[in-house]
Parts: structure tokens; sequence; C-alpha cells
């Protein structure tokens, strides 16, 4: 176990470090800088280009600009946002809680009704529940997720003024409000965005739940098992559903990368401070320490979440143990 | 196992949903009617960048420090003329080479000491700082020089002026900063870090109608009212009226669209297609507001070709576009091209005027309403093209050597209305009676910055730029040696008479003192620039402006706001 957790953790520092290479390469590449769009504005000097370029350490060349970067790094300084002129760990550290409270939320949200659904639906195949969630679940999937929001913030409006917040992750006057209305002026924030983050999430996986469990069902050690005189509980949950989770372990340490990054159109309409917006907007201005901030961010993220899925893994799969995962 | 699988499915599901269902909670919370309490919720569309007045870029933290920070003199937004800010009068010596600004005795900044002629002295010191990267010093260079300022007393403040220098009116309208905080922190060095978008709202000590209480990232902006502004209005009452602003910060236009409509926003500034929106739901009673066409955009968009002899002359041999792009007749043929009726009917749903000029009518002091627009008339532009010696062969018009014309267009992606004017643009040049080729493609907007400003490869750009009242911030446009003197910038000395011309006429303008006669000089030079067709201008849109029906005195224009102080909301 510490064996396979020290090599998994090894093999991070290279995959890190060129993801971090490779996304820096790219954003040199781009023509222009941060400072490019101040240049169309008729009272900024390119004195003062040239001043803010210095100031900012853009007029080194690539190569000293990475290193110093990953010093910095080492030393736990991510730099600072041309932007907004402040460290890149302090716009990250305000988004990142936000994100991951709505990550969060909205993987329970999917999953609480989607692995539900996924069952009635394969337990009654072909019965017309069976066809209009299947339907539902499509039209779920192929509905953009900025356009679903949109649509909330209709039904929001439709409401009324002060049942649904529309956007933001909470009121103006939070600052005067109670803990516990606090609490529950953030819940009432979040329940639109995870609705919207949860729908799209949910459709994909209520068929892969449906799927499972009809391909389950069906096995020999299922026919087994009930001949064995086994009750129809034990069958139920310790054989088939045990089975048919294995799949969600692996995917939940994906779709926690996937929400972090995928939900910058979502967080443009309803007004939600995440780390996705964060980055478009930082790519799209060529912010470079931000971009990679929150690349680094991500990746961690990224491999942390597939490492704790391939440990959960070997708890719920009985095939899998230590020494086959760490020797793939 | 059918039905106990389900069952159990059946009964997490109803769990879930009453979960749901009481997850709505309800908050309790004092009654929360921003109007009844005098708090204006606005927006923004992005995040500031600083809360350091000098060190400001951007348009958002600009809007925001107005209200915290008083000028030194301001632009009165209705007249456009200058008018008192800190300073309560000024008077220019009969030599004009020195300005005198006598300061109120009652500013105060927020920790109660006296704004005096030291403040003013330190702003100066700190915008002239080498070390301290500001848009503000280039209006407060007389060629290239700084300007001496010192003062008599404690009120007084006297600036000297190497030469007469009309523009300074405008220029001097610095936001001031106190002398007592940022002095020492200036002195250490640290005048570039401080004040950032982290700094706690109440360590920002301005002078201003407004204090900022309140940020947080990506959600709001919160001003309270200064109780000791000097401001009084005619009743000798305490102003500003309106005792706070809570601007939402919304990035997504739509969004913030559908939040003025929920009635989340008290004023929208709509874009053309909500403009027939709005003014459909007012009629049908829906939304209870006001919508007002204030006027025409302040700024200019245009298509410009690249001149620049730099970008064209490679290893001896000049490319033949540079012969076209200098070419009169070929840009007057251009200029008959551009259907301004088919891009306002199309493009700006009526809501826009065709530009002349490279001044907006807004500035109602320089804009020159003599020039004569080039109509849309592609047979006379065929016409001007052939007694030019462009021909058509095999149905495409080549120049007096036989090079067929083509060249590529660019324009920057984001914006769905410039992609739709450059479609009508290479669409118009396309057709078959004038056979050009154009190769159209939008770029990113930092990419096509570097084309135009660094790499100079490129033959024609779609692009805007904003307007300001007084034409001398725009030198950097006009003059030959101007960075943004985007058709041949950062010329040595000038390329052509005209460009020569405009130079001349920039320095004149600026000696003269008198606004009047300041006049003639820049109609001048837009006339140079519509005859010479160094830009060829399209459309103008109108601005509209809409607020709710509660919001009183609201006199919006297309400069910004006129009187903000006077506004407040009558509830019943």
């Amino acid at each position: 176990m510490a064996r396979f957790l020290l090599r998994r953790l090894l093999n991070m520092i290279p995959l890190i470090i060129g993801i971090t290479f490779i996304s820096f390469v790219a954003m040199s590449l781009v023509p222009g800088n941060f400072l490019s769009a101040l240049k169309m504005n008729p009272r900024i000097s390119p004195q003062v280009i040239r001043q803010m370029e210095a100031q900012f350490g853009l007029d080194q060349p690539f190569t000293v600009r990475y290193f110093r970067w990953l010093w910095g790094v080492l030393h736990l300084n991510l730099g600072i946002s041309m932007q907004y002129r402040v460290s890149v760990t302090s716009l990250i550290a305000v988004r990142a809680f936000n994100t991951i409270i709505l990550a969060v939320a909205s993987m329970i949200f999917s999953w609480v009704l989607a692995i539900p659904i996924g069952i009635v639906v394969a337990v009654r195949q072909n019965s017309i529940w069976d066809r209009v969630l299947s339907f539902l679940a499509f039209l779920g999937m192929s509905v953009p997720n900025f356009f679903l929001a949109f649509l909330m913030i209709y039904f929001a409006m439709h409401l009324g003024k002060d049942w649904l917040p529309p956007g933001g992750t909470f009121s103006v006057d939070y600052s005067s409000l109670t803990f516990w209305n606090r609490g529950a002026d953030r819940i009432n924030h979040l329940i639109l965005p995870v609705f919207v983050l949860g729908v799209s999430g949910m459709a994909g996986l209520m068929r892969l739940m449906r799927s499972q469990i009809l391909e389950i069902k069906n096995s020999e050690f299922v026919r087994t098992a009930r001949a064995k005189g086994l009750s129809e509980r034990i069958v139920l949950y310790k054989h088939v559903l045990r089975n048919a989770l294995n799949p969600f372990v692996t995917m939940a340490g994906y779709s926690l990368g996937d929400l972090l990054g995928g939900a910058a159109l979502v967080e443009a309409v309803m007004n939600l401070q995440g780390l996705g917006l964060l980055l478009l907007n930082a790519v799209r201005s060529l912010d470079i320490y931000l971009v990679m901030g929150s690349v680094l961010i991500g990746t961690v993220l990224l491999l942390v979440g597939n490492l704790l899925a391939d440990m959960a893994l070997v708890a719920v799969d009985p095939r899998v143990d230590f020494s086959s995962v760490a020797a793939e | 196992m059918r039905d106990e699988l389900s069952r159990a499915a059946s009964r997490v599901l109803i769990a879930t949903l009453a979960l749901a269902i009481s997850a709505g909670c309800n908050v309790n919370r004092a009654h929360n009617d921003h109007q009844r309490q005098q708090i204006l919720q606005n927006y923004f569309s992005s995040d500031p960048q600083t809360f350091n007045p000098i060190l400001v870029t951007d348009l958002i933290s600009g809007r925001i420090l107005e209200r915290v920070f008083d000028p030194l003199i301001q632009v009165n937004n209705k007249t456009t003329l200058p008018e008192p800010g800190i300073a309560e009068s000024w008077n220019i010596s009969p030599d004009e080479r020195t300005v005198t600004f006598h300061l109120r005795h009652n500013v105060r900044w927020f920790d109660g000491q006296a704004v005096t002629a030291h403040d003013v002295l330190f702003t100066l010191a700190v915008i002239y700082d080498p070390k301290v990267p500001n848009s503000v010093r280039p209006g407060l260079l007389i060629d290239g020089k700084a300007i001496v300022a010192d003062a008599p007393d404690d009120y007084t403040v006297v600036m000297h002026l190497p030469r007469p220098f009309a523009p300074l009116l405008y220029s001097a309208g610095i936001q001031v900063i106190p002398a007592h905080i940022l002095e020492p922190i200036w002195k250490a060095g640290n005048f570039n870090h401080t004040w950032g978008i982290n700094t706690p709202p109440s360590e920002i000590i301005g002078d201003g109608a407004y204090k900022l209480t309140q940020y947080v990232q990506g959600q709001f902006v919160r001003l309270e009212r200064n109780d000791d502004y000097w401001m009084k209005d005619e009743h000798g009452e305490q102003l500003p009226r309106l005792h706070g602003y809570v601007s939402l910060i919304i990035t997504d236009s739509n969004a913030t669209y559908l939040r003025y409509l929920y009635g989340q926003l008290d004023v929208y500034s709509p874009r053309p297609e909500e403009v027939l929106d709005i003014r459909d739901k007012i009629k049908q009673g829906r939304l209870h507001a006001q919508l007002k066409d204030i006027g025409i955009d302040t700024g200019e968009s245009f298509f410009c070709f690249n001149r620049n002899p730099r970008h064209y002359t490679k290893d001896g041999h000049t490319d033949p576009k540079l012969k076209w792009f200098t070419d009169l007749n070929f840009l007057k043929a251009v200029a008959h091209l551009i259907d301004k009726k088919a891009i306002i009917d199309l493009v700006e749903h009526g809501l826009a005027a065709p530009a002349v000029s490279d001044v907006s009518p807004e500035n109602k002091l320089f804009y020159n309403p003599n020039l004569k627009d080039y109509d849309y008339d592609p047979q006379l532009a065929a016409q001007i093209l052939e007694s030019a010696g462009y021909h058509m062969v095999n149905g495409r018009r080549v120049d007096p050597q036989g090079n067929p014309i083509e060249f590529n267009l660019m324009t920057s992606t984001g914006s769905p209305e410039a992609d739709q004017i450059c479609a009508i643009f290479k669409q118009d040049l396309e057709n078959p009676a004038i056979g050009m080729k154009v190769n159209y493609q939008p770029l990113e907007f930092t990419t096509l910055v570097e084309k135009v400003d660094g790499s100079f490869d490129w033959d024609c750009v779609m692009m805007g730029l904003t307007g300001s009242i007084d034409p001398n911030d725009g030198s950097n446009f006009y003059r030959s040696s101007g960075n943004l003197h985007l058709w041949d910038p950062n010329q040595p000395k000038p390329a052509t008479p005209w460009e020569a011309e405009i130079d001349r006429l920039m320095d004149e303008g600026a000696v003269e003192m008198d606004e009047q006669k300041r006049v003639p000089y820049y109609w001048l030079i837009q006339q140079i620039l519509h005859d010479q067709l160094a830009v060829i201008q399209i459309t103008r849109r109108k601005v509209f402006a809409s607020w709710v029906n509660t919001l009183q005195d609201y006199q919006p224009t297309v400069w910004g706001l006129y009187k903000p102080e006077w506004m407040y909301f009558k509830n019943d």
C-alpha cells in the first residue's frame, strides 16, 4: 500500500512539470502578451507599456520566465496576476472554495438521482417509465448547460423576486445576516446552478447505470447466487449493485477535474465565481501566471482525484488489489 | 427481484426530492428593498483591477474610483466644457503660461484631514515619477516636459507651463490622492503595490461623494455616501442624495439583461436588439421603466489600409499593395463601396447613423458638420477604378501593372457586429462589377493588436477607437510620430505633406487657449483625414439608456452621468 502510494506520488512530479511546461510554451507562442490590449488605448503611451512589461518580467526570455515561475512554485508562490495585480494564490483561493462546493453538490445531486433512476429503468426495461425517463435523459444530455442556465434564470424570474436568486454565490446583504441565515442564503444560491450542472451530468450517469444493471442481472453469477438460495435482498445489494457501481468509482475521479474546469459558461451566466471562468478570462487576456496557477491546481486535483478513485476501487472491487494496480 | 429493487430505488428518489424541496431555505432578513434605502443597484461587466486612482488602466476601476476621488477640475458631461472640482475656480495669466487653481476650503479626506495644495503637488509628483506607470502622465507632458507647479498657500496651486497649452483644462482632471497617507509609501518605493483590490476598503482614503465599503471578488462592489461631502444643492441640502451604490459584477451580457428585467438592476444600457424589446415591454406595461435615446456613440469605427512601407518592401521588392493603398482613387472607390444603409439596417437594427468625421457629433465643440459623406455607389466606384487604370480582366479587377487586386481583411473576434460589417464589406468589394478579392479573417484581439502595432503584418483592418472630448487626447492617432497612427505609425518625420499639415495643426491647436479659437484647427484635421481616407468611417451606434421609473433626476449622457449627486429614488 505505502509503496504503491509513493510510486504514484513520485509519478506525478514529471507529469506536473510536463503539463505546466507545455502550457507555458503554448501561452508564450500566442502573439502578444497581456499588455497588447492596452496598446490600442490612445492615452497609454508606449513608454508606460514598456515599464509595465519590465514590472511584470515580460521582457525576459521564455525559459527564464518558466524557471522563475517553477522556482516560485517550489516556494509556494504562484506569482502575480497581471490583470488584478494581486497574488494568483489569493485569486484562486477565493474561487476554489466556491468551485469545490458547487462541484461536490452537483455531483451528489446527479449521483443520488441518476443511480436510483437508472435502476428503475433497468429493472423495468422497455416499460413506459423506461421510455419516458430515457427520453428525458437524452434531452438533458443534448441541452447545452449554459442554455439551461438561461432557462433557469427565466424560471426564477417567473417564480417571483424573493424565491430563487438568479445568480451570484450569496446576496448583497450577506454580511448583515446571522450565521444560520448566511448558510440558508448560500444554499438558496446553489439550487439553480446545482440543478443545471447536475442535470447534464445526471443524464449520462443514468444511461450508464441502466446498461450496467441490464448486463449484470442477466449474468451467470447472479443466477448462481439465487440458486444458492440467497435472499433477493442479498443478491441485489451484494451482487448486482456492487458490481454495477465499479465504473462509477473510476468516473468520480475524472468528473472532479471535469467539473472544476468545465463549468465556465454556466459560471458566466449565473455569475458564480469559479475557477473555470477565472481560467477562461485569464487565457483570453493572456494573464500568463494566472493561467499557469489555474492549470497547476487543475492538474493536481485531477491527479489526486484519480489516485483516490483507484484506491476506492480497491475497496469496492475485490478483484482489484494494490499489487495489480501498481503493476499497470 | 424486480419489485424489491425498484421499491428501494423509488424510496431513495422520494427521499431526495423531499430533501430538495426543503432545501429551498427561507432567509430571514430585514426588508430588503434597496430603493427604499436609496441604494442604486447597477452593474459592471468585470472586476476592477485596482483601487489606486493613479494606476488605473481599465474602465471598471475608473468608474468606481471617480465616485471615491474628486478631480482637481472636471468636465461637464452635458456641455463638454471644464467645470470646477476640488478647485472652485482657476485663472490664466495674460501670457497664458501660468494657470492658478483656487482650491475649496471645505474638502476633507475620509479621515477628516483637509485636502490641500500639498496633496495636489504630491499627486503631480507621483504622476511624473518615471517608476510609476500611469496613463495620466502623457496628457500632462508639454513637448515632453513636465509642468512645474508650486503652492503659495494651502489652497492655491500655480502651474507654470513651458508654453500655452489649452488641453491642460481637460487633462487637469486628475484625481487627487492623500499625501499624508501615500507619501511615505511612495518614498519607500511601494506605490505600485498600494491600494490593490485586496486592500481592505476602509483603507482607501478618498475625498469623493462615496466611500468604498465592500468589495467581493466577482460578486459586487458597495459604495456608501460620504456624509461630509462638500457639495450642497440649491437649497443648501447635503449631496449626494443617494445613500449608496451596489454594483453587481455580471460577466454575461444576456444574464445582465435578464437581471434588469427581473428588477435587480435599476439602470441599464441596452444593446440595439434589446432597445426594441424594452420599448415593447414598457408599452405593454410589463416593465416600469424609462427608455431614452441619449445620443450617438462617442467613439469611431473604420476600415484602415496599411500604408507602412516597412511592411511592403522586402528584399528590394515592393508589394503592389502599397501603391493601391496610397492611391486616393483606389481609396475613394472603396469608400463609395461601403453600404452604410445596409449596415445600419441589417447589423444595427436601424439604430445607428452613418459616420463621416472621425470625431463624433456628440463632441459639440470640435465636431466638423460640413464634411460630405462618400455615398454608397458601386457604379461610381467602378468608374473611378476604370479611369484610374484599374481594369477588369477575366472577371477580376487588376491594377495598371496587371496585378489582380486581392488583400486580407481582419477584425477582432468576439463582436458579431464587426463580423457582419466585414461580411457586407467583402460582398460589396467582390461584387462582379468591382471584382476585387478580399480574404477575410477575424482574429483574437491581442493577435490583431500585435499585427497592427507590432509586426505591421496586415493589409486592411476593421476596428474601433474610443473618443475623447479634447482632440489632443488623440495625439497618438493624429500625429505621424504616434504609435496609434495606424496606417503608418512611428514615422521619424511625416511621410506625406498632409500628415505634416496635421502635425502642424495639432501643435498650433494645442497652443490656442481660447476654446472657440481652437475649433478651426481640429475642423481642418477632420477635413484632411476625410479627404485622404487614411481611415474610412463606417457608422456610429445610437446610444440608449433605460432606468426604473422610481429613479428621479437620472441624467445620462453619452459622456457619462450629468449631476449624478442629484439623483434619488421616489418611493410611494
